[in-house]
């Protein structure tokens, strides 16, 4: 291995446990930060409140019975508490078979997409090379058509080859998005070329630069993609519902849906269901937030 | 000499070619295993679409050539410009608020905070709260008469207050402003990432210079998320011109046609009136739309970065 | 070097194969036959929570043990979406169930199902008043098995509490009286007379059916125009709950009724299961009835309106014969007599089939109630034929305006005579 590499990922792991420090003419301005700092939590609880709303009447609504979810004017706690929801749900659908089609599904579409987009974004960043930008474009540009419109030639492509009511089908479709691609570009034009043309000096090539400094740089971006892909993935409805009809391949929103029918819908159990597949975002969330801590990144080009 | 320089220039362009190709290459092995995906699963069922936007098509009996009869009738259909300058109008709305919340709050949760991890779940709740939830909540707090909203309203003095959701007037921004709420989170969490990569020496060298907070804001952070903010604002265009869900849920495109959007337009007359070779037109003209936009944003970008 | 660069490529390949392979469900086919026995596949909503379909399917392969029949899960949600997109395909699911009148025309005019006209020809027309609805210029795609209709549900103790009559043959001016007596308190105690759900079918539709001039399909709407100002009315004096309360909160029409909110709410056959269903599990414990939905004059026939729900055979089917053998069964007294068993009204109507009906526990036994569930005449709840679903798409937008006072009632229904006629009509 290359010294400047070895520079390199001293420098990132010095910089996890010691963020670099932060200059010292700061000392007359401590009471303000404090007082700041105090000013700051009240600001953020007031937001909770108005950002949590909508979650707290879903939390509420679950321990309803189904015909005291949607009452005017609205019941923020219920009269009485139906704990049973929790344990009834899991016998009126297989919930826990469409929890595990739903965490294979989102695991498999993330990794993927994560892995072919930070490679893909590497080309398009940091090679040059004639009609890359137009090819970029008509990536961003796909995004644009709304799935209602090439949904039923995609369908029917699906059925010639055999892959509707599979799996597969699904990770084919959503694994190669141009998000992931975007994403990433985007986060490798904040490096600077520099650190690439040493790298090169240093006789790495481009899939070593990939390999070894660039994506150890973008965890941050590898996390946010990561968390946002499977949140999509876990949330999609209409997607799985197109292509899988055998119910033991059904997803968790599709699952939660089945409790809406043609006349009337079971809303308590809506709820309750919401509130579970949640849970499972809720864990992947906080494990993912802890890469957007300042101070990771260095360009490495200092002293 | 003459040789020598014959010699140089003869062996120095066959290397620049072959850097050339070399660099073609390597930039498409690259981008191949994504692009063989996107291409064969999204972009050929995408031109498929186009194709069909040209012909009369029920999804079911063969397709029949229709020439420009799908754009004629676009011209002349009220629903199409109703639709069209809904979506327009949520676009200007949607995207430079939701673009500045979830900067704003980045920012703010980008600190080394105690509990600062609960307070990013927390931003981020609104986007994987149920569309059902959000709905009847927020239909509950722009209740003209009995909301909190419109109660806060009269409190300050404000005597003819917005009737929101069941007027046309103010449909459509109640319906933004609840996709703001929900949205911001979401833009967050990349504009967070986006903030990771600025390299602390940037602020190092600005504070040596006496640059305070906002300088520091301006100077350094603002320039060197542009690639961020680009990916944000495309991202966020985007999906507002082609936004559908949230709508559908809070007011169904009503009352009357106040927030019918495109995308809905497109659902209604493809699925439901089984008419795809005119919904692909308004796809085809919507696409066009955004294409023109995004490389509007992306050539301002480009020209900023030189 | 190069070499290198082709292993990393090659294993990631691999990789991205290997993954893909793993995860490969296997693909369900149809039915096919295996040993003597024809499989049936059909295409359902929300199986495990619509009991008809079982109740149905149970029934018949009862009467027919070498017929099995495997259900095709769709959600109700969007199951039109997905039928649609499954025929684009050229799926080979042998019957698609039917929602309803306007999802029949768009596969009527598609010609997509298999003409059963010589089936329906056989069936005694005369007990099923819901087929003529899927006669299509001299053809017919589809059978019915269940027919909702519109009738009155009431709470007896509101009734009784406020002393008014029992609504017997009410006509929708009465209608409108009673609901003022019933009506009570304010702010969240506020009791609603009546409950009129926000489709606009609630309005729209029983002047279309009881008036003899009313048409959906000729782009005129003048006739709708009594019944609008009767319910704008009703909404101004506060006896009934303000549309855009009830569309923006999403009001559930059942638990308006259930928890005592609403005396009266004039709603499709289809709610007295579920409220069968509440009162067994003790979630609603009101004393409740039904009559027959109120008339434009006193003294007609009851005219309802409601929809047929049927099935239909896909022309792509590889078991054409089992399907017919089907569909007679679900529309004839055998599906009827299946159905009703679990509180859905049956397409097919009989003594026996009422009798078996009220047998029903939790229903309420009264003669008016009885009365209530044979109505003289059921007519479409909204517009038919081929420009079903946008002349009912228009109908809604300008009936959201109404409702919501963006318009007066003259100026909507210009609007819809006028959108209906160069959207729809061409003209």
């Amino acid at each position: 291995m290359s010294t400047l590499t070895s520079d390199l990922t001293q420098e990132l792991e010095t910089a996890h446990t010691h963020p670099s420090p932060r200059p010292s003419r700061r000392g007359r301005r401590r009471i303000r930060s404090r007082l700041g700092k105090a000013a700051m939590y009240v600001a953020l609880s007031v937001l909770l409140i108005v950002v949590l709303l909508p979650f707290i009447w879903m939390l509420s609504s679950s321990f309803k019975h189904d015909n005291q979810v949607l009452t005017v004017p609205i019941q923020w706690v219920p009269e009485t508490f139906v704990w049973s929801n929790y344990a009834q749900i899991w016998n009126k659908i297989p919930l826990a078979g469409y929890l595990g089609n739903s965490a294979l599904l989102a695991i498999v579409i993330t990794f993927l997409q994560v892995l072919t987009g930070s490679f893909a974004a590497y080309g398009f960043s940091k090679v040059k090379f004639p009609g890359r930008d137009a090819l970029f474009l008509a990536y961003v540009a796909t995004i644009a058509v709304p799935w209602q419109a090439y949904m039923i030639p995609q369908y029917v492509m699906m059925q010639h080859a055999g892959l509707t009511n599979t799996f597969t089908a699904l990770i084919l479709l959503q694994a190669f998005g141009a998000f992931g691609v975007f994403l990433m570009r985007q986060y490798y034009m904040t490096i600077p070329d520099d650190l690439n043309e040493a790298a090169r000096i240093d006789g790495l090539n481009d899939y070593g630069i990939w390999a070894r400094i660039i994506l150890p740089l973008s965890k941050p971006a590898l996390a946010s993609l990561a968390l946002l892909t499977f949140v999509n993935t876990w949330n999609d409805y209409m997607g799985p519902f197109i292509y899988l009809s055998s119910n033991n391949l059904w997803t968790v929103q599709i699952g939660l849906r089945s409790f809406i029918g043609q006349y009337s819908a079971q809303y308590a159990m809506i709820m309750t269901g919401s509130v579970i597949s949640i849970i499972p975002i809720f864990i992947i969330f906080l494990s993912g937030q802890r890469y957007f801590i300042s101070g990771i990144a260095t360009s490495g080009m200092k002293g | 000499m003459t040789t020598l320089t014959q010699r140089a220039s003869v062996t120095r362009r066959p290397t620049s070619r072959s850097l050339r190709r070399r660099r073609i290459l390597v930039g498409w092995s690259f981008i191949l295993p994504n692009f063989l995906g996107f291409a064969l699963f999204t972009l050929i069922p995408v031109i498929a679409a186009f194709v069909l936007a040209f012909m009369h098509w029920d999804a079911y009996n063969p397709p029949t050539w229709a020439g420009i009869d799908n754009f004629v009738r676009l011209v002349g259909d009220s629903n199409f410009h109703v639709a069209f300058t809904n979506t327009v109008l949520y676009a200007l709305g949607h995207v430079p608020l939701t673009l500045a919340l979830s900067l704003g709050l980045a920012l703010l949760l980008n600190q080394k905070l105690k509990g600062i991890a609960f307070f990013r779940v927390a931003i981020f709740f609104p986007y994987i709260t149920s569309l059902v939830a959000i709905a009847i909540v927020w239909n509950m707090l722009f209740d003209p008469i009995n909301g909190p909203i419109n109660q806060f309203l009269h409190m300050i003095g404000i005597a003819n207050a917005p009737g929101w959701t069941a007027s046309t007037g103010w449909a459509l921004p109640a319906v933004i402003i609840t996709s703001v709420w929900r949205d911001m989170g979401y833009y967050m969490v990349l504009f967070l990432a986006g903030l990771q990569a600025i390299p602390s020496e940037y602020y190092e060298a600005a504070e040596v210079d006496g640059a305070g907070r906002w300088q520091k804001f301006w100077n350094v952070t603002l320039p060197s998320l542009r690639p961020t903010t680009f990916l944000v604002l495309v991202l966020l265009s985007v999906s507002s011109f082609k936004v559908f869900d949230l709508i559908f849920v809070m007011t169904q495109g009503g009352p009357g046609r106040a927030t019918l959007v495109l995308s809905q337009l497109i659902y209604q007359d493809g699925i439901l009136n089984g008419q795809f070779g005119y919904s692909s037109a308004i796809s085809l003209v919507l696409f066009l739309i955004v294409l023109v936009v995004t490389v509007f944003q992306f050539k301002i970008q480009q020209r900023r970065e030189r | 070097m190069r070499m290198k660069r082709t292993l990393v490529a090659a294993a990631g390949m691999a990789a991205t194969a290997l993954v893909l392979a793993g995860c490969a469900g296997s693909p369900s086919d149809g039915g096919s036959a295996s040993n003597g026995k024809t499989t049936l596949s059909i295409s359902v909503w929300n199986y495990k929570q619509t009991p008809e379909f079982k109740a149905l399917f149970d029934a018949f392969e009862k009467a027919n043990p070498n017929i099995t029949i495997q259900p095709v899960d769709i959600l109700a949600a969007n199951y039109e979406d997905k039928v649609t997109t499954m025929l684009a395909g050229g799926d080979t699911t042998d019957i698609i169930t039917v929602k309803n009148l306007t999802d029949y025309a768009g596969y009527a005019q598609k010609k997509q199902f298999v003409n059963v006209e010589g089936l329906v020809k056989q069936l005694p027309a005369d007990k099923i008043p819901a087929l003529t609805s899927y006669a299509v210029d001299g053809a017919q795609y589809a059978v019915p098995y269940r027919q909702d209709f519109a009738m009155l549900f009431y709470n007896k103790t509101m009734f009784k509490n406020a002393g008014v009559a029992e609504p017997t043959n009410l006509t929708w001016d009465e209608f409108a009286s009673d609901a003022q007596k019933l009506t009570s308190g304010s702010g969240s105690d506020k009791v609603y007379g009546a409950y009129i759900h926000t489709w606009n079918s609630l309005v729209q539709a029983y002047p279309a059916a009881q008036k003899s001039n009313a048409k959906w399909d000729t782009g005129d709407y003048g006739w709708m125009k009594d019944q609008y100002k009767l319910v704008l009315g009703m909404q101004k004096a506060g006896t009934i709950m303000d549309w855009g309360t009830a569309s923006s909160q999403q009001t559930s029409y059942q638990t308006m009724f259930e928890t005592g909110k609403a005396a009266m709410v004039p709603m499709g056959s289809w709610l007295i299961a579920p409220l069968l269903a509440d009162k067994k599990a003790g979630t609603n414990d009101i004393d409740w009835g039904i009559a027959p939905v109120p008339q434009l004059k006193s003294g007609t026939k009851i005219t309802s309106i409601g929809g047929p729900t049927g099935f239909g055979i896909n022309k792509n089917s590889k078991h054409q014969d089992a399907a017919k053998k089907f569909l007679t069964f679900a529309a004839g007294e055998q599906g009827a007599d299946a159905v009703a068993s679990i509180g859905i009204v049956p397409a097919y109507h009989s003594d026996a089939i009422t009798t078996k009906y009220f047998a029903l526990d939790g229903m309420p036994q009264d003669d008016l109630s009885k009365k209530a569930f044979n109505p003289d005449v059921i007519k479409p709840d909204g517009p038919t034929g081929p420009n079903a679903a946008a002349i009912g798409n228009i109908l809604n937008q300008e009936h959201q305006l109404i409702m919501t006072g963006s318009k007066s009632v003259d100026d909507g229904i210009a609007e819809m005579e006028s959108r209906v006629k160069s959207e729809v009509l061409h003209q």
